[in-house]
């Protein structure tokens, strides 16, 4: 796990600490547990959240739209048979990767500075696999069957039909999510217990006190815990990867060129990494300047956020080039046709974006003083999600549009509603977490206590 | 309050309670009653159809066909196999003949004036001008209609004559070849209409004729085209056809060897060729590249004397069609002279114009025809007409002309009306109704016998007419066998012998540096078939544009006037201008700007209005070929909607569409069996039939009749043009039209794409629902119940023959008005009418290969070769497609399989596919070859 030594090696400098030296269990449950329950939501809070609001508005409109008219809205065509929704899906689901990613890889490597972020990160994943859910459904030319896909008894006798990689896709995502929202809550019991114990009022105690599972701290109950949250991590390890893989296996188990290639599944787990750091990157950015958490949420975490973006960037450039070379070694026309018009082709400015949001602006954090320089980090991070929404929407677009027979081949005409449905997801993404940083504790308040108690009694 | 209004606690919640109950039962489904038939009629067994035979019009001539009817609604036509003119094939009007039957915008009602009347008033308001007219011997009154193709009609007309020996007849045709009926006359001294027998030509040259273009002849001309391109081991035949013209042609993409010029250098072409022959003619100036393809093309007409052939299109001039004749005489070509049935003497529309203006005519009964769209504007037709005291219309739609005119009355449709029809050769054939006229409509024959004074039936006319040639003997009999052959016994007409043209005098004339050729378009003709959704949507076959038309341009001149695809062109000519976006297209001569006929109509429809540019307007006789044009950019742009964006076959040629030439053909050892790939697919299993379908590109001439069929007995849907740009074009069956070898002179190839039917079919393992799978005899279906249109099928079908509901195509987001109940009826309930979100394609027509297998298990026997015709085979005019059961080793599929030039496409990905093709075989001139394409 190269990654985890790179990183590692970040941790052990030493220069900066993980937790403030001042730090004790009372400040920084403190800290953490205050905006929650002491303080109200701030100015800013309640800009962001109208905005996002609006923007969740906009996305039911889209919907309702989509629901009603059908998908001829999109600008799908035949041609072009998928689209923006399946790029979202893919980015979405990217996106989430992440948070579990964090949360599980970095715990089964003892990366303890995973502890400030991996709250939040997982909260993250949560919302982001459930907006990559929706994209699926909303995509279908019959969305009300959607459950189809899974084996429910019923009185055709028909049952999904097991080689489609829709299929697996269907049960990559149920078991993902499931799995993603039972880690989650693992992870948050404690933390739901210290909450109810400071709680002012009544309400607030009896609600996080029933959440909490009667949650004491004894010996015992945190025994079973981290044994259960570890043997969940190891879990979560390979669920991580097969969801990834298996949306890779959506276009690689095909015959179309540019899609039926076996780097498919890796690559889209490493691409998926990739932006789901960048995605924990502008949302630890924003939560350390809305909640003041300069002290926990370091730029040495930054650093080594930054350190994995670039590792992964290499990786994607490593893995295009890879496809590039295999599609010309190949010999066959058709692959070689499709390269060629995703360099030279009517979609080749999007590529060449896509191209160096992905691998020539990441490289910047080759100097450590812009891994450390959070505006760079920043700015990086927004140029990786653009680019990898590009690198979606072009293996859809790049492919069909440039299939075996030259009479079928027609372009993608986006129209409105495929504008919407890449832009307001975003919003409604943002009111979800909003609200997820107003009534849960964004950071892990046990974890960041027993970072300070190893750091005091090692 | 008094008593009587006073309502008490319980009442008002009695009633409150009874409204209740009806709103709410007034929610619940309309009640709808069936009812069954109290007496079955004869020969009717419900869901089975009934076919009869009938024939339809095209520019005055008959094609015959056989339509079939469920339960008393016709659904698809078929070619008629013993009807000369049809064959047993069809064209794209034909097949689209039943979309125009049930066209909601169809004329329901007479109307004066614009305001709803009915046909008793009409006669109300004809008696008196009879009475007025008889004492005048019909002084002023005017008759004016289409080319007539009826006997019976012809018998009225000159019935009519007798009693009103002044009455005048005028006939228009916007589609008239009047050069060519002119260069007959200057040729034998007599008019003549020629009929060429392709089939006996091995030479054929194509001066900007279009013989296999559409019109009357082109299932003839096609089917005797075909038999010279019989690519068949050890017993080909394969001739060779040479296009010389001005524009692209569908002639000139199945040509082996074509040359664009200019109108004026292929009159220079005719006169080199006549030289060759012995005509004394002054030499015409030629460039050295079209002289040298003069000589050959004299060269391998002279060799090939007896069986060479000579046709001149309608941009020549008169004297240059003379002369045609005169070489075609010289080489004892294989051409028919019929004598046209022109007893009546019919005058022009320019006469009646000139009349009008003077005053002449007071009474005017406009039959089948619409001057008001298609006249040369310079005639003035509108203005002149406004001095006609009495003006009516018959015609199916409201249209440009009947607007013109005080009364209209609507018309059947062909498929609702008695008539009968002549073809080209002169066999005659009668017209029967399918249908009660679905509205308030008469026919021309019922509207002239109204102007006879009598009250007669179309049928009873039209019996009328065969009673007197009828042979001796029980004419109900011959009646009912003539009705039911679809075809009169022993009416062909014999050929004029013992002509002998007379080489004529050639006048010279100046060059034009612009000139426009107009061509009657593929899809809507002359602009009658405008309205019909299905013919606006049908590609055309070179460009396939849909929804418009566009001006051709040679990729030279486009560039001098600084212009690209799809940017707009103001052509004036004649005082008048149109406005077009262009579009590039190799094929175009230097100077020659192409513009098809038939769209710009004011007044066709919801369909059809306002679709296209009106190239009429640039007219100022019937010439077909107009110098003198000054073309200017606007500077505005119109995106042309085409279903096909890429023609050019680059590197990939050899794969997608292989060409051989007849010394490589002849040279191929055959492919016997081609080596199976290797594969993880386990044989296909089962003992049934293996259906498959082998196409022949060398017969394939890109006609379209097909696509319509397909269309027609498949219930797919119109989608309009807003998503045919958008990429959503739902036709089953496409023609991909390849362009092949230099990009200045390509050759056409034409590949018609249904489903493949693969064996290892690439949608099916992807399908989360199991809604595309195989069936027991190898046909690839797909269950659109069980479809929730994840289009995963779609992206990896790698010949992209899925079609997918985008919208409710069919299903309550139709296009304009085609949702109307009537629109309906023209489904084949045999075939599902597809839901929005489910995803479609070519079946191999299931539901033929259904019908027959139940014939065949009711006799207990095999379903034999031939059986199953699937609609686009049955359409098909040259032929070119062949339906079989593969596991029958004499079937006729089985046969192509083992020809030489049989090959699958996208072989290498091993899918397999059912429907395999035959490459297409050319007799390349080997002292031409290099030249042109």
């Amino acid at each position: 796990m190269s990654l985890a030594i790179a990183t590692e090696s970040v941790a052990e400098s030493e220069e900066e600490p993980l937790v403030p030296p001042s730090a004790t269990d009372a400040s920084i449950t403190a800290l953490i547990a205050d905006p929650l329950l002491v303080r109200g939501a701030g100015r800013s809070w309640w800009i962001a959240t109208a905005i996002a609001a609006a923007l969740t508005l906009v996305t039911i409109i889209a919907i309702w739209r989509l629901l009603a008219e059908g998908i001829g809205l999109l600008g799908n065509n035949t041609t072009v048979v998928w689209g923006v929704p399946i790029a979202n899906y893919v980015w979405w689901i990217g996106i989430g990767n992440a948070g579990t990613l964090i949360s599980a890889l970095l715990l089964l490597t003892r990366q303890r500075w995973r502890a400030s972020i991996n709250r939040f990160a997982e909260g993250m994943t949560l919302f982001a696999v459930s907006i990559a859910g929706l994209f699926p459904i909303l995509h279908l030319g019959r969305p009300e069957y959607f459950y189809w896909l899974a084996p429910y008894p019923n009185t055709m006798t028909l049952w999904p039909q097991w080689r489609s990689a829709l299929v697996w896709d269907f049960w990559a995502i149920v078991s993902y999510l499931l799995f993603s929202i039972v880690f989650f809550y693992v992870g948050l019991v404690p933390d739901l217990a210290t909450l109810r114990d400071r709680s002012k009022s009544l309400r607030t105690r009896r609600i996080y006190g029933a959440f909490a599972l009667g949650w004491r701290g004894s010996a015992r109950q945190w025994r079973l815990h981290q044994a259960l949250y570890s043997t969940m991590a190891a879990l979560a390890v390979p669920l991580v990867c097969s969801v990834h893989s298996i949306v890779g296996l959506d276009f690689a188990a095909s015959l179309m060129p540019g899609w039926q290639e076996t780097i498919f599944p890796p690559y889209f787990v490493v691409g998926a990494m990739f932006s789901g750091f960048a995605m924990v990157v502008l949302l630890a950015a924003a939560m350390r300047w809305g909640f003041g958490f300069q002290q926990i949420v370091t730029v040495r975490h930054f650093e080594a956020m930054a350190l994995i973006i670039l590792a992964s960037s290499l990786i994607m450039t490593l893995s295009y080039s890879t496809e590039w070379f295999s599609g010309w070694y190949s010999g066959k026309a058709a692959e070689r046709g499709e390269i060629a018009f995703a360099f030279t082709g009517s979609y080749a400015p999007l590529f060449w974006a896509q191209l160096f949001c992905n691998c020539a602006a990441p490289q910047i954090l080759c100097w450590p003083r812009m891994r450390r320089s959070l505006t760079a980090l920043v700015l990086v991070s927004l140029a990786i999600l653009v680019g990898m929404w590009l690198e979606r929407i072009l293996i859809i677009w790049n492919t069909l549009s440039h299939g075996f027979l030259p009479s079928m081949r027609h372009l993608f005409l986006p129209t409105l509603e495929d504008g919407l449905l890449v832009i307001a997801p975003l919003g409604f993404f943002a009111m979800l977490f909003l609200i997820f940083v107003r009534v849960l504790p964004a950071i892990s308040m046990h974890e960041m206590r027993q970072l300070l108690h190893e750091r005091t009694r090692p | 309050m008094t008593a009587k209004l006073a309502l008490s606690r319980r009442k008002a919640l009695e009633l409150l309670a009874a409204q209740t109950a009806l709103l709410v039962a007034g929610c619940s489904r309309p009640r709808e009653e069936i009812v069954p038939y109290v007496r079955m009629p004869e020969r009717m067994v419900p869901g089975v159809p009934l076919q009869f035979a009938t024939t339809l019009d095209l520019g005055g001539y008959g094609r015959g066909v056989v339509v079939s009817s469920i339960e008393g609604r016709p659904i698809k036509i078929e070619g008629n196999p013993m009807h000369p003119a049809s064959l047993g094939a069809t064209d794209a009007f034909a097949e689209a003949e039943i979309f125009s039957l049930y066209d909601p915008d169809r004329s329901q009602a007479v109307r004066r004036s614009g305001e709803i009347g009915n046909w008793a008033a009409f006669l109300d308001a004809l008696q008196p001008r009879l009475l007025e007219l008889a004492p005048t011997q019909g002084e002023g009154l005017r008759l004016l209609t289409g080319p007539i193709g009826s006997p019976t009609l012809m018998r009225q007309i000159m019935a009519l004559r007798q009693r009103f020996p002044r009455l005048g007849w005028h006939r228009h045709d916007p589609l008239e070849d009047q050069a060519a009926r002119e260069g007959a006359r200057m040729a034998f001294d007599r008019p003549v209409t020629a009929l060429p027998r392709l089939a006996d030509a091995d030479v054929v040259v194509s001066l900007d004729a279009d013989p296999l273009g559409a019109g009357p002849l082109q299932i003839i001309n096609a089917r005797g085209f075909a038999a010279n391109r019989q690519a068949r081991r050890g017993a080909e035949k394969i001739g060779r056809l040479y296009a010389v013209e001005s524009a692209p042609t569908l002639t000139g993409a199945n040509a082996d060897h074509r040359l664009a010029l200019p109108p004026g250098d292929i009159a220079s072409v005719a006169i080199a060729i006549a030289r060759a022959l012995g005509a004394a003619l002054p030499e015409a100036a030629l460039s050295p590249e079209a002289a040298g393809f003069a000589s050959e093309l004299a060269r391998d007409l002279t060799a090939h004397e007896g069986r060479a052939l000579v046709l001149a299109g309608p941009t020549l001039a008169p004297d240059v069609h003379a002369l045609c004749c005169w070489v075609n005489a010289q080489l004892r070509a294989p051409i028919d002279y019929f004598e046209p049935d022109d007893r009546a003497q019919p005058s022009s529309l320019a006469d009646l114009v000139r009349d009008c203006a003077a005053g002449k005519v007071e009474s005017l009964l406009i039959l089948g025809c619409n001057p008001g769209y298609d006249a040369p504007p310079n005639l003035r037709f509108h203005e002149a007409i406004r001095n006609v005291d009495f003006r009516a219309h018959l015609g199916c739609c409201f249209d440009e002309t009947a607007a013109l005119c005080e009364w209209h009355i609507p018309q059947s449709h062909i498929l609702e009306s008695w008539s009968d029809l002549v073809a080209p050769d002169g066999a005659a054939s009668l017209v029967q109704p399918l249908i009660e006229p679905l509205y308030d409509t008469r026919t021309a024959h019922e509207v002239l016998a109204a102007l006879d004074g009598s009250v007669a039936s179309a049928r009873d006319l039209v019996r009328d007419t065969w009673k007197a040639s009828a042979p001796a003997g029980d004419f109900e009999d011959w009646w009912r066998r003539s009705l039911h052959d679809g075809i009169i016994a022993g009416s062909v007409g014999k050929p004029v012998s013992g002509l002998s043209p007379k080489l004529p005098q050639l006048k010279s004339r100046p060059a034009d540096k612009l000139t426009v050729v107009l061509r009657p378009d593929p899809c809507v003709y002359d602009g009658s078939f405008a309205n019909n959704a299905w013919l606006q949507e049908l590609p055309k076959p070179l460009t396939k544009e849909v929804w418009g038309n566009s001006i051709g341009i040679a990729a030279p001149d486009a560039a001098g006037l600084g212009i690209v695809d799809g940017d707009v062109l103001r052509l004036t000519a004649n005082g008048r201008s149109v406005e077009a976006p262009i579009r590039i297209g190799s094929g175009h001569a230097p100077g020659v700007l192409s513009l098809a006929l038939g769209y710009g109509r004011t007044a066709a429809g919801r369909v059809g209005t306002g679709v296209g540019a009106n190239a009429y307007l640039l007219r100022a006789d019937a010439s077909w070929a107009i110098g003198g044009v000054v073309a200017t950019p606007t500077g505005e742009r119109r995106p042309l909607v085409s279903t096909q964006k890429h023609f050019s076959l680059d590197g990939e040629a050899s794969e997608l569409f292989p060409t051989f030439t007849l010394e490589q053909f002849r040279a191929s050892q055959g492919n016997a069996k081609e080596a199976q790939l290797p594969s993880f697919f386990s044989p296909p299993a089962g003992s049934g039939a293996r259906w498959g379908m082998v196409i022949d590109t060398t017969l394939c001439i890109g006609c379209n009749a097909c696509v319509v069929a397909c269309q027609s007995e498949n219930n797919s849907p119109v989608i309009g043009p807003e998503e045919i740009a958008a990429g959503r074009d739902m036709h089953w069956l496409r023609i991909d039209a390849y362009q092949i070898g230099s990009s200045e002179s390509p050759r056409t190839g034409f590949q018609p794409v249904p489903c493949m039917h693969c064996e290892t079919a690439p949608c099916e393992p992807v399908c989360p629902t199991g809604a595309s799978v195989h069936d027991s005899e190898g046909l690839n279906v797909q269950v659109y119940n069980r479809c929730i249109g994840t289009r995963f099928c779609e992206a990896n079908c790698p010949y992209k023959v899925r079609r997918f509901n985008f919208f409710g195509y069919a299903d309550g987001q139709e296009y304009r008005d085609l949702g109307a109940d009537v629109m309906r009826a023209h489904n084949n309930p045999d075939v599902t009418v597809r839901a929005r979100g489910v995803m479609e394609k070519c079946t191999y027509c299931v539901q033929r290969i259904s019908r027959a297998r139940h014939a065949a298990d009711k006799e207990d026997r095999l379903i034999s070769d031939g059986e199953v015709v699937t609609a686009c085979q049955s359409a098909c005019p040259t032929r070119a497609i062949s339906f079989g059961d593969l596991s029958r080793s004499e079937a006729s599929v089985s046969a192509l399989g083992k020809q030489p030039q049989h090959y699958s496409l996208l072989r290498h990905l091993d899918t397999k596919p059912r429907t395999t093709y035959l490459a297409q075989v050319r007799d390349i001139n080997p002292r031409l070859e290099g030249k042109t394409g």
